[in-house]
């Protein structure tokens, strides 16, 4: 049992680091700051402007943090499935799905450096809010604003996890992942105050992971407590799992329907 | 040019501009460019700026409009060389008689064509939806502003698609260059909000110009002389455009007999 325990963990830490290297050696440094640090930073300053031309310049803090937790679904839902999807794409996934290895394991580790991507990323859109928008972050409580950041990260990896498995059945993955980010966008708060928006779509925004991310970041960086968020995140970490647990399922189901019909890697 | 070869050139252009057309229809990411994102944006941007009342929905809408031209610009635009690299098809386009620059201006104008015709369609439906009427102040000043604006942008296609192949890193860096042009033409707030230092650089690019003009035209606010000028200056940059453009076509095919390097990913 602890042997297996040990061997699973392996798989975890290594399967993560190995299918990360292998499938993102195109993301050089030059590349990583264009698409990680200054793309989502142009988003950023664009949505700023557009909340000052509308509410004036002191909203600036509410859009620079909903557009820094949005730098989470850039790690979590491009890089995850990228992760998943990419197997299929440079030819290797027969091998895992050939491979004795915990299937849950492996398709769970897949999401774990991008979680951490995420979250620097997260760090590095609230240190541009800081620099360039005055973002005051004297009344936060770094502890529970990493707790809200991390648990955020999770729930957007596993919407990752979830569109990865959508990646091996179609050829259109980046409308898959584009179609979902800017949804996120949309629902999300990011941008638009939930509240206000029609009945149809506060549903659709509770049900979807970096909502209440994005409503705890608020509250904690306005000088809010962690018990104060901790029902937020409760259900933002459930909605993660949920999302894991049906990504996982359906990683299952492709991969047994894959054998069966012999379509592992036909596009 | 004697009339024969500009009906070459005009046979050329309408065939790639058909295929370009056809493989569009087929591709899930192009369809996210031209029809989904720019009606997120728009829904997003009217959305936030509701407050200001109804005057201001015919802004966004143009605004957003223009946010999806330039995506569609970039990505489509920017790649129609490195699209044929890719799919192998660049070598018998560049053996074929037929000029490249001509054939990309096809594929340009198809792209941004499309982007318009589905814009017209999404916007109708958003402002149907959230109930604010779109009136263009003047109709005929406003189509001529959009004729010089769809010029303009395509000859700005058939500059970035040079550029993207003879520097690889510009194509690298191609997701960092899609929202800066939202920020510095003004499509969605004025640029008077942005720093002082950022204004040259607007003034250069003649996105910022058909900003203007179909702003300008669809709220009324823009004189008839004001828009001879936008019109003049996107002439003007559309002529700078074909011609630097030109040359570098002609650098792009000498580099890549000299380095057999026309199919080379770099």
């Amino acid at each position: 049992m602890g042997k297996r325990l040990i061997s699973n963990f392996r798989i975890f830490i290594e399967g993560a680091i190995l299918a990360y290297r292998a499938l993102f050696r195109w993301l050089q440094p030059s590349t990583y700051l264009a698409s990680k640090v200054l793309a989502p930073l142009t988003m950023m300053i664009f949505f700023v402007f557009i909340g000052a031309y509308a509410n004036g310049s002191n909203s600036a803090s509410y859009y620079v943090i909903g557009n820094a937790l949005i730098f989470t679904a850039s790690s979590g839902i491009f890089g995850v499935t990228m992760s998943i999807g990419g197997e299929r794409w440079t030819g290797t996934l027969p091998y895992l799905f050939g491979s004795p290895a915990n299937r849950l394991v492996m398709f769970s580790g897949r999401s774990l450096v991008h979680i951490l991507d995420g979250m620097l990323g997260v760090f590095i859109g609230l240190g541009w809010g800081v620099l360039l928008f005055g973002l005051d972050l004297t009344k936060t409580d770094p502890l529970a604003l990493g707790f809200v950041i991390l648990v955020t990260t999770f729930s957007t990896a596993s919407l990752g996890l979830l569109m990865g498995c959508l990646s091996l059945i179609t050829r259109n993955v980046m409308l898959v992942n584009n179609t979902m980010y800017f949804l996120l966008l949309l629902f999300s708060g990011a941008n638009l105050v939930v509240e206000t928006l029609p009945k149809w779509m506060q549903v659709v925004s509770a049900g979807l992971p970096l909502t209440r991310g994005i409503t705890a970041s608020r509250l904690i960086i306005s000088g809010g407590k962690l018990q104060e968020v901790l029902p937020m995140m409760r259900v933002e970490f459930l909605i993660g799992l949920g999302l894991s647990l049906l990504g996982y399922v359906m990683f299952r189901v492709f991969e047994t329907k894959a054998k069966q019909l012999g379509t592992l890697d036909i596009f | 040019m004697t009339w024969d070869h500009f009906k070459k050139t005009v046979n050329v252009v309408t065939m790639a501009f058909e295929v370009e057309m056809r493989q569009n229809l087929t591709d899930g990411f192009v369809l996210f460019g031209i029809l989904l994102q720019p009606l997120i944006i728009a829904f997003m941007a009217l959305w936030m700026l509701k407050e200001k009342g109804p005057d201001y929905s015919i802004f966004v809408v143009v605004g957003s409009g223009m946010t999806g031209l330039w995506t569609t610009l970039l990505f489509q635009g920017g790649n129609s060389i490195t699209g044929e690299r890719w799919n192998g098809t660049l070598e018998p386009l560049v053996g074929s008689p037929s000029s490249l620059q001509v054939i990309v201006f096809g594929k340009v104008l198809a792209n941004i064509s499309q982007s318009l015709f589905s814009m017209v369609v999404c916007y109708s439906i958003i402002s149907f939806v959230i109930g604010y009427p779109l009136v263009i102040v003047d109709p005929m000043l406003f189509l001529i502003s959009l004729v010089f604006s769809i010029f303009a942008y395509v000859c700005f296609g058939l500059l970035i698609a040079s550029l993207f192949i003879l520097i690889r890193d510009i194509g690298r860096m191609i997701n960092t260059l899609e929202f800066p042009v939202y920020i510095l033409c003004g499509f969605l707030f004025p640029i008077t909000m942005l720093p002082g230092w950022t204004t040259p650089f607007s003034y250069l690019l003649s996105p910022y110009w058909a900003a203007q003009a179909l702003h300008g035209a669809a709220s009324g606010s823009a004189t008839p002389a004001q828009l001879l000028m936008y019109w003049g200056l996107l002439l003007g940059f559309s002529v700078i455009y074909v011609v630097a453009s030109r040359w570098l076509y002609r650098v792009i095919l000498y580099k890549a007999r000299v380095d057999a390097s026309l199919d080379t990913e770099g």
